[in-house]
Order: C-alpha cells, then sequence, then structure tokens
C-alpha cells in the first residue's frame, strides 16, 4: 500500500513541478499516470524512491515513511521498488549480465560487488530473469548492441533482480514503436497478474491506457485534475487533462 | 551614411592588410633571415647532412696486433731471419747490425696516422723503450735506428723490435653507439611510461574534482570545482620544456629523473582536464537506474560512473604515452636524460654520424608508438 500525502516539488529555480499532491494506491493496482510532458510525472514518480527529494509532504511505503527516512533505511526501501526508464537507463558498454546483476547491488555484500565478484546464484537468479524476458541469447552482448525493445527488457529484467512489490515505470514505452510498446507492456501486466507487483506508470498513448490501467491519476501543471477508472475518461476529460489543441490528435480515439 | 559603408568596409579591409604587411616586414627584420648564407654555407651542410643520413650502426671489430721482428747483434749471434712479406712488419735494412751502427727501420701495412710506441724487448726480457712514431698516411714508417750494446745477443738469444697496433680484423660487430641509442631509447621510453603513469594516478582524482556534475554541487563544491580548474589551467600552460629545464638545475643535468618529474606534472595537469571532461559527459541515466535499485554510493560509481568513463581514460593514457615518449625525446636536450640529451651530446660533440644514429632511433620509436597507440585506442572504442 503506497500512501502519497500533501506531496510539493519546488525545484531551486522556482518551478512547482507537484503541488499539494495526495493519492493512495492499493497492493496489485496497476495504476496509470497521464499528463502533458512538463506537468510532473516525473518529478512525482522520483519523489516516490526519493531520486528527488519532495519539498514537502509525505510518502509511505507499507507503513514506512519513505520521505523521512535516510542512509541504509532509504537503501533497503529502495531495493523493494523498481524502475524502469524511457530511455531504459542501461549502462551501455557493460554486457547485458552485468547491466541485469547491477539490478541486486542493494542486497549483496558491498566489497566483493565492488570488486566485481557477484555469486554464482545471483547469475543464476539473473539468467532466470533473462529467460523470462525472453533475451537469454543476448547474456554476453554489449548493452549498446541491443534494440530498444530488447534494452527495455534488460531494464525489466534488471528490476526483477529486485524482486520488488512496486514497479514505478517513467513512460516505459515512448521510445518505442506501438508494437513494442504493447510488448513491454503485457510484461509488465505478466508481473502485476502473476507476481502481484503494484506498478504506477506514466503514459502517452490512450489505447495503452484503456487497456492495461486499473485506475488513473490525470495531472496538469503538478495538480492533480482527475482519478477514476480508465473507462471514465471521455472527451471532456481528455481535453482537460490535455488542453484544447490535443483533441484533434488524441480524442478521436474516443469516437 | 548608409551609402559610405562599403567605402568603410573596404577601408577596414585595406587597413588590416596594411597592419599584416607590417607585421610581416617586422618579422622578417627580427629574425633576419639570411638566404644567401643559406646557399654559400651549403658544403657545410652537405658534409653535416651527409652525416647525419650515414648513421653508424656497426663497427669493424680490431684486434691489438704485436709486430715484432729479431735483430741479431752482431750479425753472427743468430741466424738472420727473413722478414714477412705481407701483414703488419718491420722490414730492417741490413737485418742486423753491431752495437753503434744504425741500420733503417721500415714498417709496412699499419694504421694511417697511428701513434706508435717503438721498443725493444731485450734477450733478458727487459723493456727498453726507443721512441713515439707516427705513421704516414699510407700506414708505414721509415726511420734509422741505433744499435745500443745492450741489445746484443746473448746465448744464442737476440734482442728484437717491437711494437704493438691496433687493426681491424674484419668482423662487424654493434656499435657501441647502437647500444648506447638503444640504451637511451629505452630510458626515454621507460622515462614516459612512469611519467604518464604517476600523472595518470594524480589526474584521477583531480578530474572528479574538475568535473562539474561531481563536485559542482554547494558551496565548498564550487570553490573547490574553481580552485581545481584553475590549478589544472596554471600548470598546462607551463611547457614540459621549461619544468623540465628548472628540475634538471634541482635534481642534476642529464638525469631522466628531472625529465620524469616534469613530465608527470604536465601529465598530471593535462590529463586531468582531459579526464575531467569525460566524467562531465557521462549519461546520468545508469547513475540514477543503479541508486533506484538501492546500491549505495561506491557501487553506483563502480557500476555506473566507472563502466562509462575507463575506455575513455585509456584512450587518453595511452595517447598521452604517445606524446610523453615525443617530448621526452626532446626533454634531454635541455638535460632531463635519455635519448635527446645523448643526441644533444653526440651534437655538441660534431659526431654527426652517431647523432643520425639516434635521430633515426627517434624516428622510429615514435613512428612505431604512434601507430601502436593508435591501434590500441581504435580497439578501446
Amino acid at each position: 500500500m503506497l500512501k502519497v500525502e500533501n506531496l510539493t516539488k519546488v525545484y531551486p529555480g522556482g518551478t512547482v513541478a507537484l503541488k499539494d499532491l495526495s493519492f493512495e494506491v492499493s497492493d496489485g493496482e496497476f495504476l496509470v499516470i497521464i499528463g502533458l510532458s512538463g506537468s510532473g510525472k516525473s518529478t512525482l514518480l522520483r519523489c516516490i524512491n526519493r531520486l528527488i527529494d519532495p519539498t514537502e509532504g509525505k510518502v509511505i511505503l507499507d507503513g514506512i515513511d519513505v520521505t523521512a527516512s535516510k542512509g541504509a533505511e532509504l537503501r533497503h526501501i529502495r531495493r523493494k521498488i523498481g524502475m524502469i526508464f524511457q530511455h531504459f537507463n542501461l549502462v551501455k558498454r557493460s554486457t547485458v549480465l552485468t547491466n541485469v546483476l547491477n539490478g541486486r547491488l542493494g542486497y549483496l555484500n558491498p566489497w566483493t560487488t565492488t570488486l566485481g565478484i557477484f555469486p554464482g546464484e545471483e547469475k543464476k537468479r539473473a539468467m532466470d530473469a533473462l529467460k523470462r524476458l525472453g533475451i537469454d541469447d543476448k547474456v554476453d552482448s554489449r548493452a549498446d548492441a541491443l534494440s530498444g525493445g530488447q534494452q527495455q527488457r534488460v531494464g525489466i529484467a534488471r528490476t526483477l533482480m529486485q524482486e520488488p512489490t512496486l514497479i514505478l515505470a517513467d513512460e516505459p514505452v515512448a521510445s518505442l514503436d506501438p508494437v513494442l510498446a504493447h510488448s513491454i507492456m503485457q510484461y509488465l501486466e505478466r508481473l502485476n497478474k502473476e507476481d502481484k507487483v503494484t506498478i504506477v506508470c506514466s503514459l502517452h498513448y490512450l489505447d495503452l491506457i484503456q487497456r492495461y490501467a486499473t485506475r488513473v491519476i490525470g495531472l496538469k501543471d503538478g495538480i492533480k485534475v482527475f482519478e477514476g477508472l480508465p473507462s471514465e475518461i471521455n472527451r471532456e476529460k481528455f481535453k482537460e487533462i490535455y488542453g484544447e489543441e490535443a483533441q484533434d490528435v488524441r480524442a478521436t480515439a474516443l469516437e | 551614411m548608409q551609402r559610405y559603408i562599403p567605402f568603410l568596409k573596404a577601408l577596414r579591409k585595406l587597413l588590416i592588410t596594411l597592419v599584416l604587411v607590417v607585421l610581416i616586414i617586422l618579422s622578417i627584420r627580427v629574425t633576419e633571415p639570411d638566404l644567401v648564407k643559406l646557399v654559400s654555407s651549403f658544403p657545410k651542410a652537405e658534409s653535416i647532412m651527409g652525416q647525419l643520413l650515414r648513421p653508424v650502426f656497426f663497427d669493424r671489430e680490431s684486434e691489438k696486433v704485436t709486430v715484432s721482428q729479431v735483430v741479431p747483434v752482431p750479425c753472427d749471434s743468430v741466424p738472420v731471419p727473413t722478414s714477412a712479406d705481407s701483414g703488419s712488419r718491420i722490414v730492417l735494412d741490413p737485418p742486423c747490425g753491431s752495437p753503434k751502427d744504425v741500420i733503417n727501420l721500415r714498417g709496412f701495412d699499419l694504421p694511417q696516422n697511428a701513434e706508435i710506441s717503438l721498443r725493444w724487448i731485450l734477450p733478458d726480457g727487459g723493456l727498453l723503450s726507443i721512441k713515439n712514431i707516427k705513421t704516414d698516411d699510407d700506414g708505414e714508417i721509415n726511420m734509422p735506428l741505433e744499435i745500443r750494446p745492450i741489445t746484443s745477443a746473448i746465448d744464442g738469444k737476440a734482442a728484437q723490435i717491437s711494437f704493438e697496433v691496433t687493426l681491424p680484423n674484419g668482423k662487424l660487430v654493434v656499435a657501441k653507439t647502437l647500444k648506447d641509442v638503444i640504451n637511451a631509447m629505452f630510458v626515454t621510453i621507460f622515462m614516459a611510461l612512469i611519467a604518464t603513469t604517476i600523472g595518470t594516478i594524480i589526474a584521477i582524482p583531480l578530474s572528479f574534482l574538475a568535473a562539474s556534475n561531481i563536485t559542482r554541487k554547494g558551496k565548498l563544491g564550487t570553490v573547490v570545482y574553481y580552485l581545481v580548474r584553475a590549478f589544472l589551467n596554471i600548470i598546462r600552460s607551463y611547457e614540459p620544456l621549461v619544468l623540465a629545464t628548472i628540475f634538471a638545475m634541482i635534481v642534476g643535468f642529464g638525469s631522466p629523473f628531472a625529465g620524469v618529474i616534469a613530465l608527470s606534472v604536465t601529465t598530471a595537469a593535462s590529463l586531468g582536464k582531459m579526464f575531467s571532461e569525460a566524467v562531465e559527459s557521462i549519461d546520468t541515466g545508469p547513475i540514477e537506474a543503479i541508486t533506484a535499485t538501492g546500491a549505495n554510493r561506491v557501487q553506483v560509481v563502480m557500476y555506473a560512473v566507472v563502466p562509462q568513463i575507463i575506455p575513455d581514460f585509456l584512450s587518453f593514457t595511452i595517447y598521452h604515452w604517445d606524446i610523453n615518449v615525443r617530448i621526452s625525446t626532446i626533454i634531454g636536450f635541455v638535460g632531463g636524460g635519455g635519448i635527446g640529451y645523448l643526441l644533444s651530446q653526440r651534437i655538441n660533440t660534431l659526431q654527426y654520424s652517431q647523432a643520425g644514429t639516434a635521430l633515426l632511433a627517434i624516428i622510429l620509436v615514435v613512428w612505431a608508438l604512434d601507430f601502436l597507440s593508435s591501434e590500441i585506442r581504435k580497439s578501446l572504442v
């Protein structure tokens, strides 16, 4: 259970990215966050695992105040929160195996991993994760030798190594073509359904939202302007979230 | 006003041209080029260039040969020996004599213009110097020899006249110069290697301090960032040659150590700058991703930063080693040791053929390292 209470983020330049945002996510939900670029989606996701420190408000995960924790405690919380990125954020020059093993660093002895030593069972775990995503044949390739869809699957495999209870996905398919987008979303859906992982995901495409989300939150200029079921997003709501100009381009899908 | 603009532009061009012409005239007057001298000194250049282009690799081995001839005193004391017909030899005319006689001594097939010490080997084994004499252009000597009573034969054993000469025996051996050059070349290469290593070790921490994305955070960080940057820039403005001159005065002229210190300092500054730019250009995505997995700071640096900078760091380091070998060849001229020092010594003592050997070695090594370093760097990208 994830609780976000009165979250506000003001950047040093004075930009208000999030304004008094509150919502709850129950275990096993597939929550999708929508909104224009710059509406605060990325900031919100990063405030949840404290890659960004919020200015005010609280994030509470399973009863623990994430915003108040630091050091080892924060790292232990982060271990259980997976994150998937729009640009995959793999270490391009490292192998696929190393990239996947990176997901396990929070669990392992800092000294041996600093020397580049990973236990055999972790390598097996990494292979299992890669098998599950169907890219175990690429294990020894350099990450930058892979296509975008393959790189995102490595990103998901890295997250699997964390054995997460919550996955934050920051526009995971925005750099991929529609076919690949569905394939990546299906992997996330399987994690959600089979492994009971709660998912908080920001998305742009309406058809993906209708297909995968169990609930939707709409953000506009850091303010929550919509919260409800995907089926509740009608033309009016869409216009409200995305603005007048977006109507012609996107809303046709609703007709 | 508007219509004057083309005129003003033309005037400006004219002015710029004039200034350039004046500058060129000034520079000619300052540097005093003397084309007549260049042509008139051609014979001198020919001799120097000729020697430089004929580097020494091998020497003919030579050995010491003792040339001697038995001298019966008086003539009937021992049988008169026959003189050899070839090789380094002494011919006496007449071949024997009595005390107080003056006979003619000639030597043939000796080294040209060589100083030889003529001496008697007396019947009892004692030595008696006669005189030092120089062979002529044909490698011969010709002198009167006074026979002294002390040289009289005793019990059928006659005195000998003898001297030693150094003669080439035709065998080719590696010239000492070549050995010296190879030794000095290794000194230079290792000088560059150790300087690059020391410089790199110093440059790594400096580069992180001089990288804005790592250090320029908060007040203290910003101050450190600017201080380190300024420090690197100041050091970089000193040429390694200047530093080497200074250190040569401190630790001793001709010592490779002076060159090592100078090169280490400049390498640290220059690599520090290059490394910091590599650190600044890293992709922050992996840092974010690995931080999000719950890894600690050291793990983030090891797995997100290091893999991104290692190829650049290695490539810059190898490139700098290559540069350092090139610089250290010259550094010897100002007393930094190695091949440059040897070269400057040979030039100062007018041994141009030997200087040629050193020059050739420098060209070969610089070319080979240039090739090697670019091949390695290609494979790192």
